[in-house]
């Protein structure tokens, strides 16, 4: 509810701005699945290592129009967080700027919904860096994966909890792991779930 | 891009890393329900296709109201297909989705810039597609390529050049070339040789009106036609044909080596089928014959590594190892009793079907009342002699170094009619061996009562014929309920599997039509013209047999110095097989799956 009337807020303020086209309301195909390696699982003290996005329409996903950001280093690139992504500071070292990351990611989403495996997280890392540049956050319809999943699975079973790990859904879907932990590879294997789950028939629970 | 697109397979790894580059970065993933159509026939497909999981059936479209459907190949993971639909804009078959499947696709826009770019990665679709294309289009081709492909640039057909030095007058030339009985000569100008030919000399004079006295390096023409030594000669005809020229210069290692002209070429493909012949027609001693017979085996290596067809070159080898086995019996059965006896070859060799030297199935059929009290040491030494050939002792003992095989006419007549009249199984393959017989030395006209007389007999028995097929039903033919090739460990028995089949089938077919001819193609050709076989069928059997043939040659000279070699010389291993090959040995398996429903139901034959 919240984001809700902060969103019309900033669409007020900006839909006569340089952004005012995210404001719109979007009436094609696409969506965008966006998913973002971070430093850590706190939206306040995580930092932005890379971000990956593919466009899906239909049932196809269109790897071929894809975003993949990698990020100068940011100083809290500490042991833990290597260990989960792998990335360490020099593979950071040809990274972008943050201003230049937004820029893209901005331009490659647009006013399409955006999807992702717990994609509140996503959002509020993006819009933690867009808010104090540009003054609004992420506008976009946002599609949760797990909520997906978890509507085609309550729909065939009742009762019980859904399992809703990545690698669960994952395997359940019988879908190919793609290379787990880079942006850009989650990205694309959470679209394939996406195009699965609306187009395929509904997985056993 | 990091999706499971493995690079390192064919054709992919022959990209550049830029040409990689591009095409990571235009691949896109579908995602496709069971049953939907990935490319519909007719249309344009979006490009090429590569499965990253699923599996995709290729049929063929049939009309509507049509409730078979024909499959043709089935596509599994990290498989390809469109790319031939791509590239022609339009698509002969359906791609449907067998089960979820999802799949890259590259546009077919990248497709041709990359075919374009890369020209390797061009090759390797259009050598797919030219053997798919052949299977679809069934075509004949000429057998005389075969020959045509081994003939290589060298000392045979090379004539050594006349060379005449940069002084020399179109007088003293023209009296040189009259001299040397040569119609061009070579004229050396410091390092480099120009070329004067009668025309030439006849132009410069007759009609530019030159002095005599001309340096003949005046007119000489210094842009050489070459060839490199060891090209095929087949090339130098092309280039001959090409430049409008009657002949070209041929160098080694930038040096002149001598002079090609375009009759030598000529009078050498017209002649060259003889020139093996020739060495075993002329060989008056078994001596000379063996040195003629061994070389055969390296015939049938450089036939296979230039690339000539299985096919072909077994008609070749079919027809020299006639001619090993004919001169033989001529050596050594004495002259007065040959018009009284025949020799038959029998099985694979009576077919003409036999590349590698295999075993031995031969008989002789006497005339009726001879007394020939020498045969059994002089047939005994025939048989040996072939096995000191090269050439395999039968392991049935069907040769004519035993008895049972050396027949009067009368006999071997009789006997044929008794095996046809009884059940068991050892019979049906005697005879089935029998009716492949073909006579290739004495006197023919005893063989010719036997057959005719032969096929009198059986024809119209209906009951012969249906338990005469029911063996070649008597294997499995190796795919699976999906119709990918089954993967056995041990490979695939490509005789029992693939080969057998259409070979009896056909046969069988052959005997109950009355068809004279031995050999698989040709009674193929025979029933199709007869109309007892349809047109697409007979040219799809042809195709597969010719494929099956094929690729047990390549396994076969692969494996020919193995230990277990001899042991099942018939088995293919089909991780050996390159992806092309595999295609089409998937397809050649549906072709005998079908012939078999075929024969079933035209015998009667119930599995």
């Amino acid at each position: 509810m919240l984001r809700a009337i902060k969103v019309l807020r900033e669409r007020k303020q900006h839909r006569d701005g340089p952004y005012g086209y995210l404001f719109e309301p979007y009436r094609g195909d696409e969506v965008v699945s966006l998913d973002c390696e971070t430093t850590s699982l706190d939206v306040k003290q995580a930092e932005i290592l890379s971000i990956g996005a593919v466009r899906i329409k239909g049932s196809r996903v269109l790897t071929s129009e894809r975003l993949d950001i990698k990020l100068k280093p940011p100083k809290t690139l500490t042991g833990d967080s290597i260990k989960i992504h792998k990335i360490r500071a020099m593979d950071l070292s040809e990274g972008i700027e943050m201003d230049e990351a937004l820029e893209q990611v901005l331009a490659f989403i647009g006013n399409r919904p955006m999807l992702g495996y717990y994609v509140n997280f996503d959002r509020q890392m993006l819009d933690k860096y867009l808010r104090p540049r540009h003054g609004f956050g992420l506008p976009n319809k946002m599609i949760e994966l797990s909520h997906v999943y978890h509507d085609r699975i309550k729909s065939q079973s009742l009762g019980g909890d859904v399992d809703l790990r990545f690698d669960t859904i994952a395997s359940k879907l019988n879908l190919p792991m793609l290379q787990r932990h880079t942006a850009l590879g989650d990205a694309i294997t959470v679209a394939l779930m996406y195009v699965r789950l609306k187009y395929g028939k509904a997985p056993k629970a | 891009m990091p999706t499971e697109f493995n690079e390192s397979n064919l054709p992919f790894s022959l990209l550049e890393p830029d040409e990689l580059k591009l095409l990571r970065g235009n691949l896109d993933l579908g995602y496709y329900q069971q049953g939907e159509y990935l490319i519909t026939a007719g249309e344009a497909p979006e490009g090429l296709f590569i499965i990253l999981k699923g599996r995709v059936r290729e049929t063929e479209s049939l009309d509507d109201g049509a409730q078979q459907e024909h499959v043709f190949v089935h596509y599994g993971s990290e498989d390809y297909f469109g790319a031939w639909s791509a590239l022609k804009g339009k698509a002969m078959h359906n791609f449907i989705a067998e089960e979820e499947t999802i799949a890259h696709i590259l546009p077919t826009k990248v497709l041709l810039e990359l075919v374009y770019s890369n020209p390797r990665f061009g090759d390797y679709f259009s050598r797919t597609l030219a053997a798919k294309t052949e299977i679809h289009e069934q075509q004949g081709e000429e057998q005389g390529m075969a020959e045509f492909m081994l003939a290589q640039v060298d000392g045979e057909c090379m004539r050594d050049p006349l060379i005449v030095l940069e002084g020399a007058t179109l007088k003293e030339t023209t009296a040189m070339m009259r001299e040397k009985h040569a119609d061009c000569v070579l004229v050396r100008k410091g390092a480099r040789y120009g070329i004067v030919t009668g025309t030439d000399l006849l132009n410069a004079v007759v009609l530019k009106e030159l002095s005599l006295d001309t340096p003949v390096s005046d007119i000489a023409s210094y842009r050489l036609i070459t060839v490199e030594a060891g090209d095929y000669l087949f090339n130098a005809l092309t280039l001959m044909t090409l430049q409008h020229i009657e002949r070209v210069v041929v160098m080694k290692d930038h040096q002149l080596l001598g002079i090609i002209e375009l009759t030598d070429v000529l009078s050498y493909f017209s002649s060259h089928s003889h020139v093996i012949g020739l060495r075993i027609q002329r060989a008056q001693t078994i001596e000379d014959l063996s040195r003629a017979a061994h070389g055969l085996n390296d015939l049938i290596r450089s036939l296979a590594a230039h690339g000539v067809k299985a096919r072909f070159a077994m008609d070749l080898v079919a027809a020299m190892n006639e001619r090993v086995m004919a001169k033989l019996f001529t050596l050594l059965v004495p002259e007065d009793i040959l018009p009284h006896v025949c020799l038959v070859v029998m099985g694979s060799e009576g077919r003409g079907e036999q590349i590698m030297k295999t075993d031995q199935d031969n008989a002789v059929i006497m005339r009726d009342g001879l007394d020939w009290p020498g045969r059994e040491a002089v047939l005994k030494r025939f048989t040996e002699t072939l096995i000191e050939f090269g050439y395999p002792e039968c392991p049935g003992n069907i040769m004519v170094s035993n008895p049972y095989w050396v027949q009067h006419l009368s006999d071997w007549s009789q006997r044929m009619s008794d095996w046809a009249g009884s059940a068991d199984g050892e019979t049906m393959m005697n005879l089935a061996i029998a009716v492949d017989a073909k006579p290739v030395a004495g006197n023919p006209a005893l063989f010719k009562a036997a057959r005719n007389w032969f096929l009198r007999q059986m024809h119209d028995n209906q009951v012969f014929f249906s338990h005469f097929s029911r063996a070649a039903l008597e294997f499995d033919t190796p795919l699976t309920f999906f119709g990918s090739i089954k993967k056995r460990e041990q490979g695939i028995d490509i005789k029992k599997g693939g080969i057998f089949p259409i070979v009896h089938g056909i046969r069988t077919m052959a005997l109950q039509h009355r068809v004279l001819e031995t050999n698989t193609f040709k009674r193929i050709d025979v029933l199709r013209d007869q109309g007892v076989l349809k047109k697409q069928q007979a040219g799809d059997l042809v195709e597969a047999l010719s494929i099956f043939v094929q690729i047990r040659l390549q396994q076969q000279l692969a494996r020919i110095d193995d230990e277990a070699f001899s042991e099942a010389p018939n088995l293919i291993l089909p991780e050996r097989l390159d992806r092309l090959d595999k295609d089409l040995l998937r397809e050649a398996l549906h072709v005998v799956k079908e012939f078999k429903k075929h024969l079933s139901m035209r015998y009667h034959l119930e599995r």
